[in-house]
């Protein structure tokens, strides 16, 4: 990145770029780092059919405790009015970012994860056969798409297109909703005769479950929180509240005026968190009090983002009556995998 | 001690509007109207979104030709007998207007946007003239000394109580904050002074280039007044408003006011020259009841320049009707903080194309969260956040 960039995007954006860049992932943890949930689950590194983990779930804790960091870095007279990037603050007071994600308990390392695990689960539940590639997975690199950096995406979808290719790789099966709609639809305006399938797990699922019953562990009142890269990005609108309503046990209920195309952004997206941590929140909060309204007992989303920020908007809010749970998991329970 | 740069300055700006509980009241019962009113004008009108397909198709092509237009409709509005100009840039504008006017004049104007990208009203005080801005909103905005927080709301975060503060200061009378009382107050501030302006001044929603008919959407009536009462009328109009008939107009006017959130508004004028009578002995006259002189004034300023971008012309294709805005989970705790002379997406492409402000356009551009909500809402299916990540890639300076 040239100076004049540096010097026009905000502070946050251009770290993690450089992350992306130089780690293959947004949080610039050490490689392989992020492939630990899927240990013991035996699944083969080449397949013709790839599972994607994507950044987003594997790093959630981490991204927990960073986001908790800057936003109380943001309120306190640091963050207010000395613009300077995440390497500069954790330069100015002596925060290792390096080693805060080594203290992240081994427990919530795991909770991390779940979702994934929940989601291969799954799809072996359905007899899907698939591969993950681990920490030969590429990082899709859809930030740099979003914060402006085009031809680093570009070059980065090079990159990332040739992984798959010389693993063998024909299908893609995502979980997260930005890389699925990254390899999807923007990996291809980059590589002339893309021919990977990409598809999201919800497809799949749906596509898999035929008559199964399905059913939750008990009576619940469930509320669909829709990420915004899933439904307008993606169109995965109907998918996810097909698949809700045919669980046993699960009552679906919609907030006024904000479901479907219509939702409210969980103020998690493109960079935003790390530009306005303290807005972001506000944001989240804002819309964790749309999904209460409909005196729902669990917010369901489907992206670790959503995840992040909802949970987040509950604490503040301090309602812990309620729980928010991936689809993913949802689905698992119900299929009793 | 440094300078605060225009990033710090400006997050500091939001950050304050976000942490203001009345501006966050204020706009989640106006978001909680707009939409309720929006389902039911769409309802009651379902022939509005094959309409407003219509007109994105009429826009996009009106964008690619506006100086065609503009002249097509310098002529029609000169052969209507009133005068017509093409302002290359927003000094050009005020120095045509400025010359019109002159100074000691007293001028009551209706709401214009366009009027506030170059700070028409600024530019007219200074030049010695007393200028009273009559929707009740900019009104508000004027006393307040502040500016417009929303495209066709502009008083959209001051609630009641504020206002009868501000009217008991401005009357020296001891005010209620009962909405119509402060209403009344408004009316009788204003009444008469449209009676002795020199000079009326409007914007357009949208003007037909064949007939050089300006539409003028309002629910006050003040605009009818404006236009009207005073011997003169200048309307300050930016060429994206040009299309090209009057079949044309209707279908933008409609649309336009749909979805900002009515049925159908209280008053849409129409005109195309000034006041002319011809009822004795069939010898036009000009200045009967309405203004004797009409001058239109055509703002490019760098128009025709972004109407060449492939992605971010799509800002030209806006009516204005505000209703993105209410769609917004930024703005709804913002404000018109989020932006800068517009707001959101639109407010960012026009920082960085027509006010040239680069720095201001990066700090709008990346606080947009690129959820896309905006789009759906968009009558002219305006893509905000494609725009948003073509602006970051200039500021990026990778085009």
């Amino acid at each position: 990145m040239d100076k004049k960039t540096k010097d026009l995007m905000p502070p946050g954006l251009s770290y993690m770029a450089d992350n992306i860049i130089t780690k293959h992932n947004i949080l610039g943890a050490a490689r392989g780092a992020g492939a630990k949930w899927a240990e013991g689950l035996n699944l083969p590194r080449q397949s013709e059919t790839v599972f994607f983990a994507g950044c987003g779930y594997q790093f959630s804790s981490d991204l927990e405790s960073l986001m908790s960091l800057i936003r109380k870095m943001d309120k306190s007279a640091i963050g207010s009015d000395i613009p300077m990037g995440l390497a500069g603050l954790q330069k100015k007071i002596g925060v290792d970012f390096a080693g805060m994600y080594r203290k992240i308990s081994a427990r919530d390392k795991d909770k991390a994860g779940q979702p994934l695990k929940d989601a291969v689960n799954v799809l072996r539940g359905l007899g899907i056969d698939f591969g993950y590639m681990a920490d030969d997975e590429p990082c899709c690199g859809g930030l740099l798409h979003y914060i402006g950096l085009q031809n680093e995406f570009g070059q980065n979808a090079r990159n990332t297109y040739e992984i798959f290719k010389n693993s063998g790789v024909k299908r893609i099966i995502g979980i997260v909703p930005s890389c699925t709609y990254t390899l999807r639809d923007l990996l291809p305006l980059y590589i002339d005769g893309f021919d990977l399938e990409v598809k999201h797990f919800l497809e799949v699922v749906l596509e898999g479950i035929g008559s199964r019953e399905l059913r939750f562990p008990r009576q619940v009142k469930v509320t669909y929180h829709d990420p915004c890269q899933l439904s307008r990005y993606l169109g995965l609108i109907e998918e996810p509240r097909q698949i809700l309503r045919s669980i046993k046990g699960i009552e679906l209920v919609e907030p006024e005026w904000t479901s479907g195309e219509w939702s409210t952004c969980c103020g998690g997206g493109g960079g935003f968190e790390a530009v306005f941590p303290e807005l972001s929140e506000i944001l989240s909060v804002n819309r964790t009090k749309e999904l209460l309204e409909t005196g729902a007992d669990i917010i369901v989303t489907h992206c670790p983002g959503c995840i992040m920020q909802i949970k987040n908007g509950l604490k503040i809010l301090k309602r812990d009556d309620v729980e928010v749970l991936d689809l993913a998991q949802v689905v698992a329970m119900a299929m009793g995998v | 001690m440094k300078k605060m740069s225009t990033f710090s300055e400006y997050r500091k700006e939001i950050m304050d509007a976000a942490h203001n509980e009345r501006v966050g009241i204020a706009l989640s019962r106006a978001i909680k109207s707009y939409r309720s009113n929006t389902d039911n004008a769409l309802k009651k009108f379902p022939d509005s979104a094959k309409m407003a397909e219509e007109v994105r198709q009429i826009k996009e092509k009106s964008i690619g030709e506006m100086e065609k237009l503009a002249e097509q409709a310098c002529e029609a509005i000169e052969s209507n007998k009133g005068k017509a100009y093409i302002a290359k840039t927003s000094a050009d504008a005020l120095n045509i207007i400025g010359e019109l006017v002159g100074t000691g004049k007293l001028i009551v104007k209706g709401k214009s946007m366009t009027g506030e990208e170059i700070g028409l009203r600024e530019h007219l005080e200074e030049k010695g003239n007393e200028v009273y801005e009559t929707d009740l909103g900019e009104f508000i905005i004027q006393k307040l000394g502040s500016k417009p927080m929303h495209i066709t709301s502009p008083a959209i975060h001051v609630p009641r109580e504020d206002v009868a503060q501000l009217f008991s200061k401005i009357t020296g009378e001891q005010l209620p904050p009962d909405i119509e009382t402060l209403v009344a107050t408004a009316r009788r501030l204003l009444r008469d002074k449209y009676f002795e302006a020199d000079i009326g001044m409007s914007g357009a929603n949208v003007i037909s280039a064949q007939t050089g008919t300006m539409f003028l959407i309002e629910n006050e009536g003040n605009i009818r007044l404006a236009t009207g009462a005073p011997p003169v009328h200048i309307a300050l109009i930016g060429m994206e408003k040009l299309v090209p008939s009057f079949g044309d107009a209707c279908k933008v006017a409609e649309v336009t006011w749909r979805y900002a959130n009515y049925t159908v508004p209280s008053y849409v004028s129409l005109i195309s020259g000034p006041s002319k009578t011809g009822d004795i002995e069939k010898v036009t006259t000009y200045g009967a009841h309405g203004p004797k002189e009409l001058h239109v004034i055509f703002l490019n300023d760098g128009r025709t320049e972004l109407a060449k971008h492939p992605v971010l012309r799509q800002a030209l294709y806006c009516l204005r009707c505000g209703g993105c805005l209410y769609e917004c989970p930024v703005f709804a705790v913002t404000a018109g903080h989020f932006g800068d002379k517009y707001f959101s997406a639109n407010g960012a492409v026009w920082a960085a194309t027509i006010s040239h402000n680069l720095e201001k356009a990066a700090a709008v551009a990346y606080t947009c969260l690129t959820c896309g909500r905006c789009k759906v809402r968009c009558p002219v299916d305006i893509d905000g956040p494609a725009m948003i990540i073509n602006l970051r890639k200039m500021i990026a300076g990778q085009e």
